[in-house]
């Protein structure tokens, strides 16, 4: 079977300005300055596949990468160089809270959301009750989302992005603020995904799921692949690693 | 494309009923606010200046002006800052960015609507003789969406790079408010001048508008394209600048695009 994302040599790097011009006052002022810039690079050269089906995870230290690799897979990053390849629907959830209009009720801004995400009017008005239902905000539905909790906003994005129709998710820190009921429903919602056959990619922190849940595991060190692997022997890789660093 | 006007259906309703969401008087605001425009202006030029004098149908004139503007600085104002203030989805989920702009000047066509059953109003009251002319008000009226679309692609993708934009926008827009010929006939300006305003799409559409709609062998509704440049070919001036600000502008936000969930 062909794989289900494929990443070939990918990297990207932002360029940070030591100091932000976003007037044009700066560039009349200081019309010979050069803006200095930081180059930091997020991924250097990153080349794995991921094969349809299988439950995907990536791992790594703050910083190392991992949600630039995510965005780059969803397509919201373009990278500097090299190829990526998503076969199929995919559908992201990534970086809580995150693309929500606060001042808009959870009604509208899940309209919102899976238009963009391409479902149309009859799959949308199909799909309504269900993504509520699966968040439990039903009595929430017409409160603007200001007024949500991190918590409520993290139930909302994650029961929209498994209810888009999807081939590939990616999952981004996804159980970091949830409450322990939501965290099980989401585990038994991974393990539909495993027996329906569909391509997940998750990023975490959380040792112990990479472990319960997924077949292979990307370590990402400072934008670099530290191993990859089955999900012992790269928590195992990690621990040495960080053990003599 | 189906896609696209599911997307501008639905993010375009949803935000036209929010920006009036907490306002007593809701939606009568943005109908109000030209036609308040329009009273104080017919006011001043029509009874206190006399203006009016030069120029038949003064009111459908200045009303014509008006509502042409508000639609030309209120899709541009909308379209400016959609990146800045609505771009974070763009963080979140990969889909065209343009739709973000387009789906900010929704509500402001709804509103042009609108305004033009206020427009027909008058016409009715005044009694104006239907034309055959007025068949050409919709292609008009399409041109000068296509260029004001240009005009706000261009601006909301430079103001994620550039916060002066919106100061510069508000200073352009009064000035051409002024320079525009949209309270006085554009007849009354200076051979030169006038070559210079019709090199702006938005005083060629208002001006064709109102001799569509008006005409009148011998009224200042006769400068047009045509006289100013001199020969059919003049009209295409305006024309032209509108497809090539249209375009320019598409390809440049096409480009900054890619780089928006960046820097946003």
């Amino acid at each position: 079977m062909a794989p289900a994302i494929e990443v070939a040599g990918v990297s990207k790097s932002f360029r940070i300005p030591h100091e932000q011009r976003t007037y044009f006052k700066e560039y009349f002022l200081h019309p010979f300055r050069r803006t200095t810039y930081e180059r930091n690079d997020a991924l250097q050269d990153v080349t794995f596949s991921v094969e349809a089906g299988e439950f995907f995870g990536i791992f790594g230290p703050n910083g190392s990468g991992k949600s630039t690799l995510l965005r780059i897979l969803a397509g919201i990053y373009v990278p500097e160089s090299g190829l990526v390849r998503v076969s199929g629907l995919l559908s992201p959830f990534i970086e809580l809270g995150v693309g929500f209009n606060l001042e808009l009720t959870a009604r509208d801004n899940i309209r919102i959301n899976s238009t963009l995400a391409g479902l149309s009017r009859r799959q949308l008005d199909e799909k309504f009750d269900q993504i509520l239902a699966f968040s439990e905000l039903e009595r929430f539905v017409d409160q603007k989302l200001k007024n949500y909790s991190s918590g409520m906003l993290m139930r909302l994005a994650y029961s929209i992005a498994i209810q888009i129709p999807f081939d590939v998710l990616l999952l981004d820190e996804v159980l970091a603020v949830g409450d322990e009921g939501f965290q099980e429903k989401c585990f038994r919602t991974f393990d539909s995904f495993k027996e329906e056959g569909k391509t997940v990619v998750l990023v975490t922190h959380a040792l112990d799921l990479l472990s319960r849940f997924c077949d292979r595991v990307l370590l990402l060190e400072q934008g670099v692949i530290g191993a990859i692997g089955s999900p012992e022997d790269v928590v195992e890789a990690y621990r040495e690693g960080a053990l003599v660093g | 494309m189906p896609y696209y006007l599911r997307v501008l259906r639905v993010v375009g309703a949803i935000e036209f009923k929010a920006k009036y969401a907490g306002a007593a008087l809701g939606y009568v605001w943005s109908v109000a606010k030209p036609l308040a425009y329009f009273g104080v202006l017919w006011l001043v030029f029509a009874h206190l200046l006399r203006t009016a004098n030069q120029t038949h149908d003064f009111t459908i004139f200045l009303l014509v002006g008006i509502l042409l503007y508000t639609f030309f600085v209120d899709t541009v104002g909308a379209m400016l800052p959609s990146i800045v203030t609505g771009g974070s989805i763009l963080r979140r989920l990969a889909f065209p960015p343009i739709l973000i702009p387009l789906s900010a000047s929704v509500g402001i066509a709804i509103t042009f609507c609108a305004n033009m059953t206020a427009l027909a109003v008058f016409i009715a009251i005044q009694k104006v003789t239907p034309r055959l002319e007025w068949v050409f008000v919709p292609a008009l009226l399409a041109e000068l969406c296509i260029f004001c679309v240009g005009i706000g692609l261009l601006v909301a993708a430079l103001y994620v790079r550039f916060r002066d934009v919106v100061q510069i926008w508000e200073l352009t827009a009064q000035l051409l408010f002024f320079a525009s010929a949209i309270f006085y006939p554009i007849g009354i300006l200076p051979a030169w001048a006038q070559k210079v305003a019709f090199l702006n799409p938005f005083v060629q559409v208002m001006q064709d508008v109102r001799h569509a709609v008006l005409g009148g062998p011998s009224g200042p509704n006769d400068v047009t394209a045509a006289t100013v440049y001199g020969g059919a070919a003049g009209r295409l001036i305006p024309i032209l600048i509108a497809g090539l600000v249209f375009l320019g502008a598409l390809a440049f936000f096409r480009r900054e695009g890619r780089y928006f969930a960046e820097r946003v």
